[in-house]
């Protein structure tokens, strides 16, 4: 995760009261890296015209939320907004993509194509069902195409898991936050007693280990091999 | 008999160059289905002499979702949401081809207010995806701000559109039988503002982009496509026009109302950028059709009423912002689901006209010529 | 000029054509062997003239045994529309192919040959153009098996 960052924590703890200060260093990291979101435009799609260009016209403005430069190669980029359907073909070029990005790299899915197969789920000779059999995800925002203020809302859903949910003393483990809508006469304070142990156990994700998990990563192996 | 059949591997293979007859040997330079000026997931391989182009060969397939498989097993309307999802930038003419050549087939009949609506929002469409055409041809050749006014324009007609329809860019709103909804109250008035708004605006895009010599030097003389070539070569809509042939179906074989308005049919002579003409046109239909929307009935068929089309075959064509849409579906006659359909889609038959244009090319000009055929990838893929 | 004058004149062209009536507009059947024959006169006669072909495409019938080749045709000099099928056995299936007289045809085949199967003789680069060149089988045949395909459930 860079020389520097590996290093730090061990280097903060052998300083007698230094692990006081990872957690201000996590707090500048993770608000420099939400606020400079650099997004790989992987629009296949509809989705594509809807979540890349829409958002990035005058009256949804994408550039407010840091997301302004939008760069076709996966080297320069650590945000993957895959945007449209996947199909066997491309879904090679996709995985090589996403292993090309620089860590620490984030997945949004949008739309109902990216997600499960969309439309096309039934009776599509080609389509992967869900970009999550090729890469990680960590931020759905369904509709078919969503609204530009539909993926504000999942953006801002990331920018939350990345200021809560990493720290630099366990790199490429993030957690997810948990938004639920609230019925009658239960408070928060209520919910987060119950869930806290499961909640904890199920809502980590180790990323790197998942991205190697998924069947398309040794496919890609061997179509690269061939190639 | 001589079939033979080849692969992609073996047109690139190295032995091929080096057996070609120059005596530079010709290199292959991937414009891959991940790129900025890609439209979409296009592979071009470019071979190359230095920098000019040997030859273009355009592998499409990295969006091909099989849908008119997927249509042997939908009902004539469950199919109509599939139509959004090829040429999205012209979903509601897409869903005006099945619809009509369903209701041709089936022998429903439409009424005056079905027709006038159906006329003005295809036509309003046209306007939103020439724009679209219009900012991405700034974009790709590097100028960045049209693109910005493209979407401004745009997001003032979906808004107008999603007030009726519900929707910003997958319509499914042309269903066989008439309209899926009935037109809000204010359409008219917001329809009405969008005229206002546009007329002078298509004036600021040509002080802005078309009309700016640099994008004009880009442009000109690069990749002249002759009329008999684009004939042979299937092209239709604003590629065809722009060589001089006024093939325009809303002349030809006229539908919806366009038989009441009067308008022009744009052809340029050395393959001008007609779209930008065709805004004005479409822009002056609409002022003639919109405050006349006769009273009616949106819908003549019950929504869940079951459509089977008699046996044989039955075509349907329509002008779409792009070229001529065709939709042939074949029928047993005994269920309600086709036996076979085939969408005969313009983006498919455009873009093989890159192969005839592009050697001698330089690879900027590639681009250029990308950007003026204006293809949208899944309507090449289906 | 009307359908009333335009499918004598094909009949005049090629005497063995059959003309057919569930195709919602002139048509006429001819074997295969007759076709490229056919589509030449079609398009090189000045009071047929049709110099756009717009599309071409396959039906696959299963029980009968066949594939269906489906060629539909404009003039922009009349304004006529004419589509003209011709079926090939399903066992053997060869067509002519007609890329050298409409340049189009050479990828409307390939499409043709890429999801459904049929072969072209003389296809100057007979090539899968959507699926990828070691897919197996022939997707939009009626008979095709996948198990990746998920059937909805009836």
């Amino acid at each position: 995760m860079g020389v520097v960052l590996d290093k730090l924590p061990g280097l903060l703890e052998k300083i007698p009261g230094g692990g006081i200060l990872v957690a201000p260093i996590d707090a500048v990291i993770n608000w420099a890296r939400l606020s400079s979101l650099w997004p790989l435009a992987f629009g296949t799609k509809c989705c594509a015209i809807e979540m890349l260009m829409a958002t990035g016209g005058p009256h949804q403005d994408l550039s407010r939320f840091g997301v302004e430069v939008v760069r076709p190669s996966p080297r320069q980029a650590d945000l993957m907004v895959v945007a449209g359907a996947i199909v066997k073909k491309t879904a090679l070029r996709m995985r090589l993509l996403y292993e090309q990005m620089a860590e620490p790299r984030y997945v949004i899915a949008t739309g109902s194509c990216a997600i499960s197969g969309g439309p096309f789920m039934y009776n599509s000779y080609t389509i992967v069902r869900g970009v999550d059999q090729i890469v990680p995800v960590d931020v759905y925002v369904p509709g078919c195409p969503p609204r530009p203020e539909a993926f504000f809302w999942g953006l801002l859903m990331l920018q939350k898991m990345i200021r809560q949910g990493e720290s630099i003393r366990r790199p490429g483990i993030r957690r997810k936050p948990v938004l639920a809508a609230l019925p009658a006469g239960v408070t928060v304070q209520d919910i987060q007693e119950r869930m806290r142990a499961p909640l904890e156990e199920q809502n980590v994700v180790d990323v790197a280990g998942a991205a190697a998990e998924k069947p398309w990563a040794k496919k890609v192996r061997q179509w690269v091999k061939k190639h | 008999m001589s079939v033979q059949i080849t692969t992609l591997e073996e047109l690139t293979s190295p032995s091929r160059a080096a057996s070609s007859s120059l005596s530079i040997q010709e290199y292959f330079l991937n414009m891959g289905p991940q790129h900025p000026i890609a439209h979409g997931s296009l592979r071009l391989l470019l071979v190359l002499d230095g920098e000019i182009v040997r030859e273009v060969i355009p592998v499409p397939g990295f969006v091909h979702r099989g849908i008119e498989k997927m249509c042997e097993h939908l009902t004539c309307r469950q199919i109509v949401h599939l139509t959004d999802r090829m040429d999205y930038l012209s979903a509601l003419s897409n869903n005006w081809c099945l619809s009509r050549t369903v209701e041709r087939a089936a022998g429903i009949e439409t009424n005056e207010r079905i027709e006038t609506v159906r006329t003005i929002v295809a036509e309003l469409q046209r306007v939103q995806s020439h724009a679209l055409w219009w900012g991405v041809l700034g974009m790709d050749l590097g100028a960045l701000t049209p693109f910005l006014y493209a979407f401004r324009d745009r997001e003032i007609i979906s808004t107008a559109f999603e007030e009726t329809i519900g929707a910003r860019l997958t319509m499914n709103y042309i269903q066989p039988g008439g309209l899926m909804f009935d037109i809000h109250p204010g359409f008219v008035a917001r329809v009405k503002e969008v005229l206002a708004h546009m007329r002078p605006i298509l004036d600021e895009y040509d002080a802005l982009l078309s009309g700016n010599v640099i994008l004009q030097e880009r442009l000109r003389n690069v990749g002249v496509l002759p009329a008999e070539k684009a004939l042979a070569m299937g092209c239709t809509g604003p590629v065809l026009r722009g060589s001089g042939v006024a093939l325009d179906l809303r002349k030809a074989e006229p539908y919806g109302v366009y038989e009441k308005a009067a308008f022009d049919v744009v052809v340029g002579t050395v393959g001008d950028c007609v779209r930008m003409e065709e805004m004005r046109q479409s822009l002056g239909i609409v002022e003639q059709l919109i405050d006349s929307i006769p009273a009616g009935p949106h819908m003549t068929v019950k929504p869940a009423a079951k459509i089977k089309l008699p046996a044989g075959m039955h075509y349907g064509q329509i002008e779409t912002p792009r070229g001529i849409l065709g939709t042939l579906i074949v029928s047993d006659g005994k269920s309600d689901k086709p036996w076979r359909v085939h969408f005969r889609t313009p983006n498919y038959n455009n873009l093989w006209a890159v192969t005839a244009i592009a050697p001698g090319c330089k690879i900027a000009d590639i681009i250029a010529i990308q950007a003026s055929l204006d293809l949208v990838i899944p309507d090449i893929d289906r | 000029m009307g359908e009333e004058t335009l499918i004598p004149r094909v009949l005049a062209a090629e005497p063995s054509a059959k003309v057919r009536d569930d195709a919602g507009g002139p048509s006429v059947e001819v074997a295969p062997d007759r076709l490229f024959g056919l589509m030449q006169c079609l398009r090189d006669r000045p009071d047929l003239a049709f110099d756009m072909l717009m599309a071409h495409t396959a039906v696959d019938w299963l029980e009968q045994g066949r594939f269906e080749l489906v060629y539909i045709l404009y003039s922009t000099v009349h304004g006529h529309g004419l589509t003209v099928c011709a079926s090939v056995p399903r066992d053997k299936p060869v067509a002519p192919t007609l890329s050298g007289l409409w340049p189009i045809a050479h990828w409307q085949e390939r499409e043709v040959f890429d999801l459904m199967g049929v072969l072209y003789d003389g296809h100057p680069d007979l090539r899968r153009v959507f699926l990828e060149d070691d897919w197996q089988g022939y997707p939009l045949r009626k008979d095709y098996q996948d198990s990746d395909m998920l059937e909805l459930p009836q």
